[in-house]
């Protein structure tokens, strides 16, 4: 706009300081509590950064945390990957298929989509307990994929629906099946939507923790679960605790920086079409 | 090459929907598409060759879906089964006990404390959240600070990539009462009268928990406001109303806010039904305490199932926090349907 009015420009101003301290202020913070000795977070001097930095804080984290990032490095990778497959097929049936039972489907895909965990929890502790599944990483690894299957179907047919359909028409005429279609001609074209749907499904599985604090053995802990096993156990060691936290958010947060056109892409084609 | 002549065969319709196309990637990428471009896919499926599924084919696309829709769905019924039969302790038992479980529930006071939180969740959670949004979003619409946008998107976005368990070990940390980085700052700038026990004072534990969850979605709400306010356009019309002398204020209130409505329709819906689901949060940062004090039912529904062994109790309460999220997510699907097929 051409001319910015004083209260505008006071009102931007302020907006921008108060977010800026609102959003700065947490990761400030974690780092440089996550730097001190726990003598000095008792010392009252919490805001300002220490002398004298303490990078073992960081070691000793890395060190309680290792195996458990294993177990989500495992479990996030498997079940991005089986997402993106598989979500893409069902996506593409859900946004290239019009008939009645297709339109009823639709619906149960996207109430399946927001299912509260808490109300198929019972079944599947049994049915992971039966299976014996529980046991190693396929009981975490089928647990998030059930619950992710619709979402990432979903959200890939959001994508799909924005694929000119020429494409494939002319692949069909020429006698080609749907299976080599989707292979050949638009999955290549969509390896951005396959990019933001699995940066989404990962940060969704790497940040799970009902399904973790259910299923998960001493085995399969996950990350987040051994940072609340950390805050537990460690109460007053905040530097430990925050070194720990900045650990366990570093992976999501550099897909978020990295590909974040992806990261917000897959963030409003789950909000705005699913 | 048998695609590249389809291409330049076919190259006047491909060429007529690159238009759409590019606009889509200019604007920063976060553009959703036009009615425009949606009718014009419209149009072309109706020409679609063949709908017929092979074997082959319903084995790879539909299959894997239906499967796992099922077994979701599977699990819900037995979820509902067993709240209603007679379960408690280890081993299963589902002879029918009817309402016998619901009837104890809504007579425990736990679960009235609940309600009470969950209904602060959804009020609280929803609406600060909505007004901070759509003011952002209008601000950074006005374009007095479009270079900055990408700042302030990155800055207020970043916790969409955390876990509530992370945010929840950070905001424990801030609102420690002895040591805590909120009480510190209080006590530096002198407003030391003001320190406050934020999540150990029982009768505003709750408001503090929310005010985290605000913290963290803030972000994912201004992106989705203003993606709506690009598809909306409406520019040209503050413009106008502008040089017609009306106030930003009124501009606000009477165009931007109707021409968003369905963007704010759509966040409202997420955001009720990310607060009705909350319990990371909850878990992470006071156990539900101190007493009962923030207990939610997703998080008694734990403690109802796993620790009291009351599992047709807690089946109960999934159920209840299921029909809680479907009045919100049946109505939401049926929109997004339309938005997909008409």
């Amino acid at each position: 706009m051409r001319s910015k009015s004083r209260t505008l420009t006071i009102l931007v101003i302020f907006t921008l300081v108060a977010l800026t301290v609102a959003y700065v202020l947490p990761v400030y913070v974690v780092v440089t509590t996550s730097l001190k000795t726990p003598a000095e977070i008792s010392q009252r001097h919490y805001l300002l950064l220490s002398t004298n930095l303490q990078f073992k804080n960081y070691a000793q984290a890395f060190k309680l945390v290792l195996p458990a990032l294993l177990n989500s490095t495992i479990i996030a990778f498997s079940v991005t990957a089986l997402c993106a497959l598989l979500g893409g097929l069902g996506g593409y049936y859900l946004s290239r298929t019009r008939t009645p039972f297709s339109r009823i489907f639709f619906i149960f895909v996207g109430v399946a989509m927001y299912l509260p965990y808490q109300v198929i929890l019972i079944p599947l502790v049994q049915l992971m307990a039966k299976t014996g599944l529980a046991l190693t990483h396929f009981g975490l690894i089928g647990s998030n994929l059930i619950l992710n299957i619709p979402f990432a179907s979903v959200l890939m047919g959001t994508f799909f629906l924005g694929i000119p359909r020429e494409l494939e028409e002319a692949a069909e005429v020429d006698g080609a099946s749907k299976i080599h279609v989707f292979f050949r001609v638009i999955s290549p074209v969509a390896l951005p939507a396959y990019a933001s749907v699995t940066i989404i499904i990962f940060t969704q599985v790497w940040n799970e923790f009902l399904l973790a604090l259910i299923l998960a053995t001493r085995y399969t802990q996950t990350i987040q679960l051994k940072l609340t096993e950390i805050k537990g156990s460690f109460v007053a060691l905040y530097n430990l605790q925050m070194a720990a936290a900045l650990i366990t958010l570093i992976v999501p947060m550099f897909f978020f920086l990295a590909l974040s056109k992806y990261f917000i892409k897959g963030l409003l084609a789950g909000a705005l079409k699913g | 090459m048998r695609l590249s002549l389809i291409l330049t065969e076919r190259r006047n319709s491909f060429t007529f929907l690159c238009p759409s196309l590019k606009t889509h990637s200019t604007q920063k990428g976060i553009v959703v598409g036009t009615s425009n471009r949606i009718e014009t896919v419209q149009a072309k499926r109706r020409k679609y060759v063949r709908s017929k599924y092979t074997l082959p084919e319903f084995l790879v696309f539909k299959l894997p879906l239906l499967i796992f829709v099922g077994l979701l769905y599977g699990m819900l019924v037995w979820t509902i089964v067993v709240s209603f039969s007679n379960w408690q302790g280890t081993a299963p038992n589902f002879d029918f006990a009817g309402f016998k479980w619901y009837r104890l529930m809504v007579g425990l006071d736990r679960f009235q404390v609940d309600v009470a939180n969950n209904l602060k969740w959804l009020s609280l959670g929803v609406i600060p959240t909505v007004i901070l949004a759509i003011f952002i979003a209008y601000l950074l619409e006005l374009g007095s600070f479009r270079k900055l946008e990408s700042y302030i998107r990155t800055l207020i976005l970043y916790p969409v990539a955390m876990s509530f368990i992370v945010t929840g070990t950070i905001w424990s940390w801030m609102f420690d009462p002895d040591k805590g980085v909120l009480n510190t700052i209080l006590r530096g700038v002198g407003l030391g009268a003001l320190q406050g026990r934020f999540d150990t004072n029982p009768s505003t534990a709750t408001y503090w928990l929310i005010l985290i969850f605000v913290w963290q979605y803030l972000g994912f709400a201004v992106i989705i406001l203003q993606a709506s306010l690009r598809t909306a356009d409406i520019h040209e019309m503050t413009e106008s109303a502008l040089i017609d002398g009306a106030s930003r204020l009124r501009i606000l209130l009477q165009i931007i806010i109707p021409n968003i409505r369905s963007g704010i329709l759509v966040l409202v819906s997420l955001l009720l039904i990310s607060t009705l689901k909350v319990f990371d949060i909850v878990y992470i940062v006071t156990f539900g305490g101190p007493g009962s004090a923030t207990d939610v039912l997703a998080f008694y529904m734990l403690i109802a199932t796993f620790q009291q062994h009351l599992v047709s109790l807690g089946a109960g309460i999934g159920v209840i926090i299921f029909l809680l999220a479907a009045i919100i997510v049946v109505p939401y699907t049926i929109y997004a349907f339309r938005k997909w097929f008409e």
